[in-house]
């Protein structure tokens, strides 16, 4: 089914993808942000071919008392005050091409394609986690208000209220040790789900909220008062006739939920209960650079800068989409580590009983 | 209205007191190790720890401890399991420093974010506004904590521009006070600012395109008269919106920001507390800060429903 | 114009003949002053019966007082048990069972109430109830343990008379480490009457020269001089100093490299706790002997192995571990801050003889691996999140991964840690890092808690390798009966070595600590005790 505010633009001729994806096109600047995204990515996925071939060297492995061959010269990889050595760029054939991550000697740059391997990896499966579970609730909240509704709304608000970070935070510290029991799956506290869980859940209410209120305001439209009129029964209706007009905002929304989820991972990380040491996040590593950010800054500054980038990319990208699916649209969801509340819809549905 | 407010109240007394059983549930039924053997420390005797255990009610079934728990906590008798410290007292010191980055970061964000905000409205699809775009969306991009490590780095390890941190109370020394804010304010408000110029901005375009604006100017309306009586005032709905809901989270502390700077308000608490796994603290301080969010939140929707009358009727939806 | 320029001259230089004055009076330097201190984070607690941290210790060794004390100097010197508010030594008598103490007469707390005999007791049993972490070295004490569990009745072992001042202590049997732990500030004596409650916020009344004034916890405290320590204790306390200073300030100042920044600006004349390691050499080459001093401290850093868990149940597993560990790669991690050694017993402590039954060589190692060929290669290796003790484990991990293991990581939030591998209950306890520092420098602190079967309790363990070898144990238990002497340092000698051979450890050393004052204090003048850090009467301005 087309959503009324697309169908009502444009040529009547082209379909409502087509049409998207023509005014994405006409973006540049989405389109520069997407390429840059797609850079990132194929730098993480190299990271195994970089660790075999250039650099001989894993992302945990220790070098601590090793020397290597820089241009002819024998240099300490830890000189014995403990300073690590600097970039090395490519006078060591790759090793070390920025330098190693501090005094346990590991190559930054292996570190780097890793961290951000599993900083990707968490973002997008806990946006998956977040993006399905905020669908379902928003749309059963929705759809069948009442005391669904009210149970549902009830329970996000409780997990809003709590200061995000500070569930997060409480979560993954009493996870971290002991790990989780789910029935018959035992989660290891270091395992990287636990992060990965913790984030799609704490995210949940900040994407089910706005989806539940444009599922308030669709469910009025007549096309569904048709598809009741011709005997759909709920189930019918949710999945068949409210989610494909869901989709255009979902796929914003799950742009915009990899960034935010990424912001949170490094947070946890950072504080030691997201990603566990000595596994690389880009989170972690700037843990471990903060440690000496005087005598080699360059440690914090490429990790951070790497989830700038990425996180820019995304929220720019699903700017770009928003802008293409439903130039028009009220409703905004906004990835940015403070989680702040989404206008528009809030004041929809926030007064319900 | 009357009727309104009170399920309101109510509603808002339900989810604290949900937020106070998760919490409590959160630490007590995943495993952790046992405050008592923490406290008893370093060279332990099982009579020690059965000792404290006794003392401080670890035997007790787990709701009669969540009771006692809760009495403390609006008694003020409520005591840390880590250095056995007063915690509602440590709370109420830590709110200075907490206000006041907050609020002083308020300021700060409100006032760029708008400012920016209008003009990339203004002059919408110009290199301002594109320009103001590409910033906003960088400093909404960037891991706060990350920001302040850099800016303490460069600023005042390195070249001694700003002080390195500690909080100075508003009374011993106003200059002190905020030299020492600026910088958390700033690394604050960066993110903020971002975000509401970029609504702003598009709640004014959506504004600018309603009829009744269109009808404004049809009817020989000046520019300005246009924009502050119809566009600012419509547009400026969302802002206050989010504002509430922002300042609402802040009050509770800002973590990362307050244990890099040093400021030992709420945030910085919360930090030494959960680094800990102290629950006494942790569970004071989520009330405190859900407290803050759920008043925020009702006044955000209270002010809503005076403004709106459709809202107020619980009319449904269009 | 001229005449002014006279008159300028005139006054600059009778104000710089003044300054210049006062600078060089007194060669000793200023007397006087407000010393401004930072700490990374607040003391557990600043109430004597419960603090047992390095930290609290610090904090009121010059407030209160024990019955013993510890002589105010560096080095060996300052283990030296002295007489404190007693007026000397015990005398020990019935076979070690019983100490014997007279209270010094005239002694007055800072608030004018007069110290009496029964301070004594009454300051035991506050600990007690309380439930101190120092309880349990006191329940040795006829009469105490019953105490510590009813809280009431008094304990029946310690006899005090206010008029004569005799204090008399009777023990269950006989112990090494008793006037050692006398001399502890858990029983520093404190008014009849103080409440049994946890006085961090109003600290008690002092005994020594200096007593804390204000103290607000996350935040810092406050110290001025005691007013009855120049009108009554001093002239009954010679050996301990009176202190330069007349305030300090101490504030709390998380982040260690603004605590660095704050005293090269001199705005922290000093900071208890020592540079981060990002900085440590920095601050090390640029201030050593005018503003930086290195300390080493009574401790020993270890990698303890669990001998009832494969694959450590074998002794060749262990030996192996121990030659596998390169102290020059753990010096890297600590940045320098590593004091090298391989035994159970630091330097420092007496009964310490230098060995090394392991130096590094990885092919030895691999070799002793191949002949004991464990079957069960899955190691978990605890830690806590400390830098750099957590990279210290990452290190050992790294290590136990060339040595063909398969080692995963565990870290733990450091408050958690101890109380998390000292419970028997927690799975896979196989391998992890430690340290132990010093409670008061007799060997038996090491081997008693450590490494002893007899120690071995399901929770709060500290044996984390589970040693339990009769033969030793008994050793261990004989040599903590009796006073420490030359004879009973070298039976301690031996036991290390003996231990060695066991290798229930793998010890690397232990890490220094240092001093770093602003260029405002005189350095020369500054004491470290060994068990209580920076001496506050030591502070001088120059």
């Amino acid at each position: 089914m087309v959503p009324d505010s697309i169908a009502a633009t444009g040529p009547a001729a082209s379909g409502p993808w087509r049409l998207a994806l023509r005014r994405l096109r006409r973006n540049r600047v989405a389109l520069a942000f997407l390429g840059l995204f797609v850079l990132i990515l194929a730098f993480v996925l190299a990271a195994p071919l970089w660790a075999n071939e250039v650099a001989g060297t894993g992302p945990n492995k220790t070098h601590t008392l090793e020397k290597i061959e820089v241009n002819g010269e024998q240099r300490d990889v830890v000189d014995p005050t403990g300073q690590p050595i600097g970039p090395v760029w490519l006078g060591a054939g790759g090793k070390f091409f920025l330098g190693a991550d501090g005094r346990l000697g590991r190559d930054e740059m292996v570190r780097l394609m890793y961290g951000g391997r599993t900083s990707l990896f968490v973002g997008l499966v806990s946006a998956l986690i977040t993006t399905v579970l905020a669908t379902l609730l928003g749309l059963l909240a929705g759809y069948y208000r009442g005391w669904t509704d009210t149970l549902i709304s009830r329970t996000l608000d409780v997990v809003w209220a709590f200061p995000v970070l500070l569930l997060a935070i409480a979560l993954g510290l009493v996870l971290a040790v002991g790990g989780l029991q789910i029935g018959p799956l035992h989660l290891s506290g270091g395992s990287i789900w636990i992060p990965i869980l913790i984030i799609g859940f704490v995210s949940t209410p900040y994407m089910a909220r706005p989806l539940r209120g444009e599922v308030l305001s669709l469910r009025e439209k007549e096309f569904v008062e048709a598809a009741v009129a011709q005997g759909a029964g709920s189930l019918r209706v949710m999945f068949g006739e409210l989610l494909p007009n869901l989709t255009s905002t979902i796929i914003v929304f799950f742009t915009l939920n990899i960034a935010a989820n990424m912001l949170i991972e490094s947070a946890l990380s950072f504080l030691g209960v997201g990603v566990q040491q000595p596994n690389a996040s880009w989170g972690t590593m700037i843990a471990v650079g903060l440690e000496l950010i005087t005598s080699s800054p360059l440690l914090t500054i490429l990790p951070g800068t790497m989830i700038l980038l990425t996180v820019l990319s995304l929220n720019v990208l699903g700017d770009g989409l928003r802008d293409a699916l439903d130039p028009r649209s009220k409703v905004r969801f906004e990835a940015h580590s403070g989680l702040s509340a989404p206008e528009g819809s809030e004041t929809i549905d926030g007064l319900a009983p | 209205m009357a009727r309104f407010l009170v399920r309101r109240l109510v509603g808002m007394v339900a989810v604290l007191f949900a937020v106070s059983v998760l919490t409590f549930l959160i630490f007590n039924v995943i495993p952790n190790s046992d405050p008592a053997q923490r406290m008893a420390g370093k060279n332990a005797t099982p009579q020690l720890v059965a000792s404290i255990t006794r003392e401080w009610g670890f035997d007790k079934s787990l709701p009669e401890q969540y009771v006692t728990m809760m009495r403390k906590v609006f008694t003020g008798d409520l005591i840390s399991y880590q250095g056995r410290e007063d915690v509602d007292e440590r709370i109420v010191e830590g709110i200075p420093a907490t206000f006041s980055l907050c609020f002083g970061a308020a300021a700060i964000w409100m006032f760029f974010g708008i400012l920016f905000g209008y003009l990339s409205a203004v002059r919408a699809g110009g290199w301002l506004d594109r320009t103001l775009t590409v910033l906003a969306v960088t400093g909404i991009s960037m891991p706060v904590f990350w920001l302040a490590a850099i800016f303490l780095n460069y600023l005042t390890y390195k070249t001694s521009i700003f002080p390195s941190g500690g909080y100075v109370e508003f009374g011993e020394d106003p200059i002190e006070w905020a030299s020492h804010l600026i910088l958390p304010w700033v690394t604050l408000a960066i993110l903020y600012i971002g975000f509401y110029s970029r609504v702003l901005r598009s709640s004014m375009l959506d504004v600018m395109n309603e009829d009744y604006v269109r009808t404004a100017r049809a009817k020989g309306l000046s520019e300005r008269r246009v924009m502050s009586r119809h566009v600012m005032r419509n547009s400026l709905i969302p802002i206050v919106t989010l504002f509430g809901l922002d300042v609402g989270v802040l009050l509770g502390g800002a973590i990362l920001i307050e244990a890099i700077f040093s400021l030992n308000g709420i945030g910085q608490y919360a930090y030494e507390a959960l680094k800990d796994a102290d629950l006494p603290p942790i569970m004071a301080i989520t009330l405190f800060g859900a407290f803050f969010i759920v008043l925020f939140n009702t006044l955000v929707d209270l002010a809503y429903a005076w403004l709106d009358p459709r809202v107020r009727l619980g009319a449904s939806p269009q | 114009m001229r005449k002014l320029g006279l008159v300028l001259a005139a006054t600059l230089l009778v104000t710089c003949g003044a300054l210049g004055l006062s600078a060089c009076g007194g060669s000793s330097g200023k007397e006087g002053g407000t010393l401004t201190a930072s700490y990374a984070s607040f003391p557990d607690y600043l109430d004597p019966a419960l603090s047992y941290t390095a930290e609290g210790w610090n904090a009121m060794f010059d407030t209160y007082t024990p019955l013993l004390t510890y002589a105010h100097a560096s080095g060996a010197a300052g283990s030296k048990v002295i007489p404190g508010l007693a007026e000397g030594m015990p005398k020990v008598t019935d076979g070690g069972k019983t100490y014997t103490l007279t209270l010094r007469k005239g002694l007055k707390y800072s608030d004018g109430t007069p110290v009496r005999a029964s301070d004594f007791p009454f300051s035991v049993e506050r600990m007690l109830k309380l439930n101190s972490g120092g309880s349990s070295f006191y329940t040795g004490i006829v009469g105490a343990e019953e105490f510590a569990e009813g809280k009431s009745g008094g304990i029946s072992g310690i006899k005090a008379d206010d008029k004569t001042g005799k204090i008399t202590i009777d023990l269950e049997s006989p112990s090494g480490t008793f006037t050692n732990e006398l001399a502890m500030p858990f029983v520093a004596l404190l008014p009849k009457g103080t409440p049994v409650k946890n006085l961090s916020t109003e600290p008690p009344p002092a005994t020594g020269p200096y007593e804390i004034v204000k103290s607000q916890p996350g935040r810092g405290w406050s110290y001025e001089r005691n007013p009855q320590w120049a009108k009554a204790n001093a002239a009954l306390l010679p050996e301990i100093p009176s202190g330069h200073v007349d305030k300090i300030d101490v504030k709390i100042v998380h982040n260690g490299s603004t605590q660095v920044n704050e005293v090269e600006r001199g705005k922290v004349n000093w900071m208890q706790t020592p540079p981060p390691p990002d900085l440590y050499q920095k601050v090390k080459s640029k201030y050593e002997g005018t503003q930086f001093r290195v300390e080493p401290t009574v401790s020993t850093y270890y990698f303890w192995m669990n001998m009832k868990r494969a694959p450590f149940d074998d002794l060749k597993v262990r030996q192996a571990v121990n030659y596998a560990i390169s102290t020059a790669a753990l010096e890297r991690i600590y940045a320098g801050a590593l004091k090298a050694s391989h035994q159970i017993l630091p330097e420092g402590m007496p009964g310490h003889k230098s060995f090394n039954l392991y130096p590094h060589d990885m092919a030895k190692a691999k070799k002793l691996i191949a002949e004991a060929n464990p079957s069960d290669r899955n190691i978990t290796v605890w830690v806590d999140n400390e830098p750099p003790h957590n990279q210290a484990a990452e290190y050992y991990q790294g290590v136990l991964g060339e040595l063909g293991f398969n080692a995963k990581l565990k870290e733990v939030n450091a408050e958690n840690y101890f109380a998390l591998i000292g419970n028997q209950s927690t799975p896979d306890l196989d391998t992890g890092w430690f340290d132990w520092s010093e409670d008061f420098p007799h060997p038996d602190d090491f081997f008693g808690p450590l490494l002893s079967g007899e120690s071995i309790v399901p929770i709060g363990n500290a044996n984390f390798s589970q040693t339990d070898v009769p033969r030793l144990n008994k050793k261990i238990a004989k040599l903590g009966e009796e006073e420490l002497g030359p004879e009973q340092e070298a039976g301690y000698a031996d036991l290390d070595r003996e231990f060695m051979e066991l290798a229930p450890w793998a010890p690397y050393g232990s890490q220094t600590t240092s001093t770093f004052v602003s260029s405002e204090i005189d350095l020369g003048k500054v004491i470290y005790n060994p068990t209580f850090g920076d001496d506050l009467t030591s502070f001088q301005f120059k």
